[in-house]
């Protein structure tokens, strides 16, 4: 009895950990959804390219991962831009069958391009908390993932404070709620909507990089990090930011205890399950815009 | 033109005539390939290497039409048509293992378990509108890949499941050379075209498509959308699952990425997508534009030695299909003659 409540105990703490960097994967989605209507399937496979950074900076330079944040955030902004500009610029303000077919295209591409530079093996990257725990009292903690988790939080308030409380932010947010009116006040909306891509697709690089600090990557864990995304955007809502946050800290958390108390071979089945369900009987999630 | 107008197709469906309703004229188009098709093993310069590839463009062509049935006709762009190739396939490869049961009534107990899961995911997934029934499908094909890990003593888990290989065999349906695939597979192609041109002047086709463009307009004429969509969902996976037979017969192997992976999900779609979704040619001409340039570029990609390049291609293809081309081979190709006949 006490070993299972322990057990439970244990999951929970490594599942909000582990779910506060889900929630900064998914947040971009959710943005980019929120303001243009985009669904972007390749959004795992921007997650990927920020591991990636993390990974040569480590490997090959000896910099500690969490340095190189700033620049895996402009080179993942840089790809979101060029997706944008090459694909999505033409499916703004409608989440259409073409228009995810599309994105799955951009993800196959981005995918193999990493596959043929660097092979498809797993790799690792080292940072400063790479490997070293901490005990409180019976719990067991990671501090590569505590330190993931505090970058997590920060950058998902930061993103909040940025669509806010500047002047930017409100552009945005006027965008999301009303393309014309905002373009009839003066909103240049195409220079909006690539920026808020821009920010989208690199907070995707920002949590890859930490992400890789306790997990390796291969070309194709965009497509093995997709579907979490997909859930923890479903169930927090889409379009919201904090809702979506909070989704990624629940399947952290429901991940997590599946994992120690079920089966670990199985812990994403209740999640998709969570996925049907949600769709199924309140599309909106918890926190999310009125559905169309 | 004259010849659209016969007895079937003329009378039910004035108005929104399909690409190729043109029907001798696609009709011819499309025995010419086959019959070249059929006597490959005849040519002097043929060896096996061609025909195993003219199968595997046949097997990719055969699920392109089942999947062209749900996406291209009925508007459901399924990502999940891998849970239907992968039960087809494990359910065929394990009554053949376990009890040796021949893929004879194998492919069939597989088609009517995919036609049983097609039901229960249609009930759940059907009523949610475009993009969100795509992302339920993709859910649901992948907590299949998980599950087929984990029950290793039913599937192989994730090494995969192998054939028994018992020599050739008519009644194990297993052949040391290609030729045989290729006579079962045109049999498939030939089959499922015609079922497509059926079904896209029947009454169930009719209703689908116009599902497809206004389920609401759909509605308010009468037609049963949620029924409709649930019986083309059910059609599409059957026919996916019973050319799942045809697939671990020549494969010999299945595994659960190969089977629910999202790659392969994306394979199954790109006849269709590529040649022309909706159309009986379509996914024929897509399905063999698809294989020739993944059997060229890995033939290119193993020359310089690297691997995956044939996944690259597909998803410039799909890009370059989704923005320059939306109706495909068959919609570009034809699109003067289309415009004509739009004349009322």
């Amino acid at each position: 009895m006490e070993a299972a409540l322990l057990l439970t105990a244990q999951a929970i703490v490594s599942g909000i950990l582990v779910g506060g960097v889900y929630g900064v994967l998914s947040v971009g989605l959710s943005l980019a959804f929120g303001v243009m209507r985009i669904v972007n399937f390749a959004h795992g496979e921007l997650v990927m390219y920020g591991m990636y950074v993390g990974v040569i900076a480590s490997r090959d330079f000896g910099i500690d991962p969490l340095w190189v944040l700033p620049l895996s955030f402009l080179l993942t902004a840089v790809v979101g831009m060029l997706q944008y500009q090459i694909v999505f610029r033409r499916f703004v303000g409608y989440a259409t069958l073409q228009q995810l077919l599309a994105a799955i295209g951009c993800a196959l591409v981005l995918q193999m391009v990493v596959q043929l530079i660097f092979g498809a093996d797993a790799r690792t990257a080292v940072s400063m908390f790479t490997g070293q725990y901490l005990l409180v009292g019976p719990l067991f903690f990671s501090q590569a993932q505590i330190v993931a988790f505090g970058i997590a939080v920060l950058a998902t308030i930061g993103v909040e404070l940025l669509l806010r409380s500047t002047g930017w932010g409100k552009a945005v947010r006027a965008v999301a709620d009303d393309l014309e009116a905002a373009e009839v006040v003066g909103i240049n909306s195409q220079y909006i909507n690539i920026g808020a891509f821009a920010l989208s697709t690199g907070l995707a690089g920002i949590a890859g990089t930490v992400l890789v600090t306790y997990f390796p990557t291969s070309p194709s864990t965009g497509f093995q990090l997709m579907p979490l995304i997909i859930v923890a955007t479903t169930i927090g809502g889409l379009g919201s930011i904090g809702g979506t946050f909070l989704g990624g800290l629940f399947c952290g958390i429901v991940q997590q205890l599946t994992a120690m108390l079920w089966n670990s071979a199985l812990q994403d089945v209740p999640l998709y399950m969570l996925l049907l369900l949600f769709i199924m009987f309140r599309p909106t999630g918890f926190f999310g815009m009125r559905s169309e | 033109m004259d010849a659209a107008m016969t007895r079937e197709g003329g009378a039910r469906s004035t108005g929104t005539r399909p690409i190729d309703a043109n029907r001798w004229q696609g009709l011819a188009w499309f025995a010419i390939p086959m019959m070249i098709a059929a006597v490959l093993p005849l040519l002097p310069f043929v060896n096996d290497y061609i025909i195993a590839a003219t199968v595997r463009a046949l097997i990719f062509i055969a699920l392109g039409q089942a999947w062209n049935i749900a996406a291209g006709i009925g508007g459901l762009l399924s990502l999940g048509h891998g849970v239907f190739l992968g039960i087809g396939c494990y359910t065929t490869g394990i009554l053949f293992n376990k009890l040796g049961l021949p893929p004879w009534i194998g492919g069939w107990v597989g088609m009517l378990l995919s036609m049983a899961f097609a039901l229960v995911m249609g009930a759940m997934t059907l009523r949610m509108r475009g993009v969100f029934f795509a992302l339920a499908t993709v859910a649901v094909s992948l907590a299949m890949v998980q599950i087929a890990r984990q029950y290793v003593d039913l599937t192989g888990g994730a090494d995969g499941l192998a054939l028994k290989f018992i020599g050739n065999s008519l009644w194990a349906m297993q052949s040391r050379t290609p030729s045989a695939f290729l006579y079962a597979a045109l049999v498939f192609v030939i089959l499922y075209y015609w079922i497509t041109r059926r079904i896209l002047v029947s009454k169930l086709g009719l209703d689908m498509q116009a599902v497809r463009d206004d389920e609401v307009a759909a509605a308010a004429c009468g037609v049963p959308v949620f029924r409709t969509k649930l019986i083309g969902f059910m059609l599409s996976a059957a026919m996916t699952s019973l050319a799942a037979v045809l697939y671990i017969q020549f494969y010999m192997a299945i595994d659960p990425e190969a089977a629910f992976g999202l790659t392969q999900a994306i394979q199954l779609q790109l006849p269709a997508l590529i040649g022309g979704l909706g159309t009986a040619g379509g996914p024929v001409i897509g399905g063999a534009v698809m294989i020739f340039l993944s059997e060229v570029t890995n033939w290119g990609s193993t020359k310089i030695g690297v691997s995956g390049a044939d996944i690259l291609v597909y998803g410039l293809l799909l890009l370059v299909v989704v923005l320059r081309a939306p109706k495909g081979i068959v919609g570009w190709w034809w699109a003067p003659s289309r415009r004509r006949e739009a004349v009322p």
